[in-house]
Order: C-alpha cells, then sequence, then structure tokens
C-alpha cells in the first residue's frame, strides 16, 4: 500500500524520536510528504491566572519549536524536506483530527508505555489507533 | 501551633502542590485551595494574623493582575457585544442569587449580596487557558468572550466595593489618592521604569506594591475596598506591561512564588468540610442558581454576538474561580459571612470552574482553523466593481 502523505507525531522523548526515525525511513523509501506534528500538550486546566498560562505557554512554545531545528537537519540528512507543525491540545484528539484535515495515510508515533496509566485511561497511541482515519504505526 | 510551624507546614504545602500541579496539569491554585481544605480540615488550623495579612494583600494583587491582563485594544474593538453579553453576564445571577439567597435560604441582605456577587464572576483566566488551547483566542468570537469576561469582572469588583461602602471622611482622600494613581501612576512609570528599572533589587515591583498598600488602607479607612481602584489601576497600566513584558514577568514571579499561594491555602483553609457535607443540598441550589441565571440570561445574546457557537459562549461565561474566591474571602473577612456561608460559596465557585468548562471543552468547542477562515472571509475586502457600485457583494447598499 502506498503511502503519500505521513504524518509523524514528535515530543523530544526517546520513543519519539524512535518514531520519527523511522517516519523518516518510510518517506524516504515511498517518497512520501512527511509533516511533524510537535503537539505542545493541554495548559493548565481551571487556572486561577492569566499569567500561569502564558508562562506555561511561552516555555511550551520554547521547547517545541526548539525540536523543529534538529528534525529538519534530521531530515536534511536523510534526503527529505518536511514541514514542521507546532500545536497545543490534548495529544489524541489532536493527531486524529490533523490526520483527518490533511487527509495523510499513514500516521506514526511512539509508544511511551506508562504501565498505570495505560491500564487505566488509555495510551495517547491507542486512542490514535481507534480514532484516526489511517492506518496508525506505533513504535516502540 | 506556633506562627513558625504553621508557616512551615503551610511552605511545605505550598511546595508539594506545585508539584502535583505539574504533574497533573491543574492548575497550581485549585490544587492550592484543595491542600488548603486538607490541611485546615486534618489539623483543625486557624487562621494566623500574618497569614489573613498575606492573604488580602495578595488579593489585591491578584485584582491588579487581572487588570493588567487586559487586552484594553481589542476591548474597544469588541466593546458593544463584550458590554451587552458582559453585563448580562454579571446582573443575571447578581439578582437571582441575591434574592434567592435573601429570600429562600433566609439569609441577610449584606450576605445574600456578597453570594450574588461571589457567584456572578466569570473567570478571565479559565477561559483564557480553553481560549488559547483551543486557537480560538485568535478568533472573533475568542476576542470578544475575552471582552465580555472583562466586564463581568468590572462589575464584580465594582459592587465589591460599591455595595459595601460605609463612607466616613476617609472617602474623600480614598478616591483622591485612586484617581490620582490610575491618571498619574501610567505617567509616571515611564521615567521611573527608565531610571530604577531592570534591577535585581526590583523598585518598580515596589512602587506598585506601595500603592497597593496605600489604596488598602485608605480603602479600609474608608470602610471601603480597594479592589475597583486596583483593578482598574492594572487596566491602565496593562498597555505599559505589553512594552515591558519582562517587568510583568517578573511581577508575576513574586506573586506566584510568595503571595498568591497563601491566599489560595487560606481560602482553602477556612472551607469547612462538615459545613459542606451537612448542606450538600444547598450546595447544589446555589450551583444551580449560579448556572441557570448565566445561561438564560447570556445565551440569546451570544446567538445574536456569537453565532453560531451560543453554547460555548455561554458555558465560558459561566466559569468562575478567583473573582468568586476574592468576594466569598472578604465577604468571611468582614463578617459579612460565616464559615458555613464561605464554604458553600468556595466550593460552588470551583465547581462553577470545572463543570461549564468541561462541558464547553468536550461537546461545543469550535473549531479555530475554520473560525479563522470564516473571520477571514467576514472582513474580506469586497470585489472592485460592487465597491465602485456602493454595494457589498449580497447586494445590501454600502453606506
Amino acid at each position: 500500500m502506498p503511502f503519500e502523505r505521513i504524518l509523524v507525531a514528535i515530543d523530544g522523548s526517546d520513543c519519539s524520536n524512535r518514531a520519527y526515525g523511522t517516519a523518516l525511513e518510510l518517506a524516504a523509501l515511498m517518497s512520501a510528504k512527511l509533516t511533524a506534528l510537535a503537539i505542545e500538550g493541554p495548559l493548565p486546566a481551571y487556572a486561577a491566572t492569566i499569567g500561569e498560562v502564558d508562562e506555561v505557554k511561552r516555555e511550551k512554545d520554547e521547547f517545541f519549536t526548539g525540536l523543529a531545528t534538529p528534525a529538519c537537519r534530521q531530515a536534511a540528512d536523510a534526503g527529505l524536506e518536511i514541514d514542521v507543525e507546532v500545536r497545543p491540545g490534548h495529544p489524541a484528539d489532536l493527531i486524529s483530527r490533523v490526520a483527518t484535515e490533511g487527509s495523510y495515510d499513514l500516521v506514526v508515533l511512539g509508544h511511551r508505555g506508562h504501565f498505570v496509566r495505560d491500564h487505566l485511561l488509555g495510551s495517547t497511541a491507542d486512542r490514535v489507533a481507534e480514532h484516526a482515519p489511517c492506518p496508525v504505526m506505533i513504535v516502540r | 501551633m506556633s506562627d513558625l510551624a504553621v508557616a512551615a507546614l503551610l511552605a511545605g504545602t505550598i511546595l508539594v502542590a506545585s508539584m502535583i500541579s505539574v504533574e497533573v496539569g491543574f492548575s497550581v491554585a485549585l490544587i492550592e485551595l484543595a491542600a488548603g481544605f486538607i490541611v485546615g480540615n486534618a489539623f483543625s488550623l486557624s487562621i494566623p494574623g500574618w497569614l489573613a495579612f498575606i492573604g488580602s494583600f495578595a488579593g489585591v494583587v491578584l485584582t491588579f493582575l487581572a487588570g493588567a491582563e487586559v487586552d484594553v485594544p481589542q476591548f474597544r474593538r469588541e466593546w458593544r457585544a463584550s458590554i451587552a453579553i458582559g453585563l448580562v453576564s454579571f446582573s443575571a445571577p447578581f439578582v437571582v442569587v441575591g434574592l434567592l439567597a435573601y429570600y429562600g435560604l433566609g439569609w441577610n441582605h449584606r450576605q445574600a449580596e456578597i453570594a450574588g456577587i461571589a457567584l456572578s464572576t466569570t473567570s478571565l483566566a479559565v477561559v483564557y487557558a480553553v481560549l488559547v488551547e483551543s486557537g480560538l483566542n485568535q478568533t472573533i468570537i475568542g476576542k470578544r468572550i475575552m471582552s465580555a469576561t472583562f466586564v463581568t469582572d468590572l462589575g464584580t469588583v465594582t459592587a465589591l466595593t460599591v455595595l459595601f461602602v460605609k463612607p466616613t471622611i476617609w472617602i474623600l482622600p480614598f478616591v483622591v489618592v485612586s484617581v490620582a494613581l490610575i491618571v498619574g501612576l501610567p505617567k509616571l512609570a515611564v521615567p521611573f521604569f527608565a531610571r530604577y528599572g531592570n534591577r535585581v533589587i526590583e523598585p518598580e515591583i515596589k512602587l506598585v506594591f506601595a500603592s497597593l498598600f496605600l489604596l488598602m488602607w485608605l480603602g479600609g479607612r474608608a470602610n471601603s475596598q480597594a479592589v475597583l481602584p486596583a483593578f482598574i489601576l492594572g487596566l491602565v497600566m496593562s498597555q505599559h506591561y505589553v512594552q515591558h513584558r519582562t517587568e510583568q514577568e517578573r511581577m508575576r514571579v513574586v506573586a506566584f512564588a510568595f503571595l498568591t499561594p497563601f491566599f489560595f491555602l487560606k481560602g482553602g483553609m477556612n472551607v469547612s468540610a462538615s459545613a459542606l457535607w451537612g448542606n450538600l443540598g444547598i450546595l447544589a441550589l446555589l450551583f444551580l442558581w449560579k448556572m441557570l441565571p448565566k445561561l438564560a440570561g447570556v445565551y440569546p445574546l451570544a446567538r445574536r454576538y456569537c453565532a453560531p457557537h451560543a453554547a460555548f459562549t455561554t458555558l465560558l461565561m459561566s466559569t468562575g474561580l478567583t473573582f468568586g474566591t476574592i468576594s466569598s474571602l472578604y465577604g468571611l473577612n468582614a463578617g459579612i459571612i460565616n464559615r458555613t456561608q464561605f464554604s458553600l460559596l468556595v466550593a460552588v465557585v470551583v465547581l462553577s470552574a470545572i463543570v461549564p468548562t468541561a462541558i464547553a471543552q468536550r461537546f461545543f468547542q469550535p473549531h479555530a482553523e475554520r473560525e479563522l477562515v470564516n473571520d477571514q472571509r467576514a472582513v474580506a475586502p469586497m470585489p472592485p466593481a460592487a465597491a465602485a457600485a456602493g454595494r457589498s457583494t449580497d447586494g445590501v447598499e454600502v453606506v
């Protein structure tokens, strides 16, 4: 099955780096267009001051925008050009939504493996696999 | 327990609250309120004088910061819709809760007024977080909701200052100094901050704190409240802080690291578990009395100004947290409400931060990108031929 548009979720963690490496290999093999989605995660819920929200947003913006440079460099080393999108939001919802809106053929993401949280709430990977409109590759 | 023992216990609690906040992604204020509730009830702590003092000052600093965070140019652009939604959002629950507390619960008129004020608020920060997280802060609907929230908050601080004033001769210097600071501080800030700013000793923060303490002292002598002048002072300083973000950040650091934790802890410590447990029915009633007039009052206006997202707008306008807590604490400190009434009001305020927000995000959240596209269409220039003919594209005469 050829994949022409691949979406990969990145957050700077080891598992997401592994997923990104796999997505680069796939994109190179299939000459697919690759987009890296850096998801900032939710802001403090039920904040009492705008300052608290602003500070957290600023820190997240700096961190996740900073992920773009090494991601682009790694892609260039592999002979690829990629788009990087930085967005706030809940990871599972956002990955599925962006995949739908961008008509992606494949979503690639890592699996962190929090034993307790995964069993209680289900992992992000589980939820993306359930709701994404296209095949999902989970890299462990 | 000695003062130092209480201070050590509370400092540890504040530290743990901030760590939990980072881990679970909830605002630190909410965790501090909950921590204060647990510590206060578990250790049966009474509020020491120093905590009451710091808490009162922190409330005024929070009010100043809320004013300083208002986007004034945005409000000017959206004033018509904002004033309509914001005023109804304040007045509908204020009147309904006040009347029902007076006639239904038998509270006296001052207690009923505190209940009305505390439950009429809309949380600027809760709304802001939802809008920023969803990207809706860039859209017209998001800007309109933020501006309306500001109007509701202005209604709250005005009511808190005006309704409970028992004027003495000191009201005159209080008003004169308030006006002088509101007019003078933004002008003084430029040369003062240029000469003394950007130093680790922070003269600019000291200037603001000195102004707020002065307002608190004069307000107290006048049997009034410093929250209205503090809010407006923050408002007139907001443009200065837009140009000097570092100063605002430093002010926030001082406030969040030392002042506001004690404010929210104090709030939580005053909430009695037994009072809540014994009055669950009244708690449910108060929550309904806050929500129903908000929904009934704001929804028709939201349909007019924020269509097709009236439900989302209405639910966000029904949130509350900081000003609700400030109003309730004022009532408790002034001896207007008792601890049971305070516990009920703060519990409803916290519930109103969580329940409408969760429903709005889960079921009614608009799609930011789609809204931005719609906004661009709405403000897009008309084709040249139509413009030359003096008509819009749908044939409506252009004035």
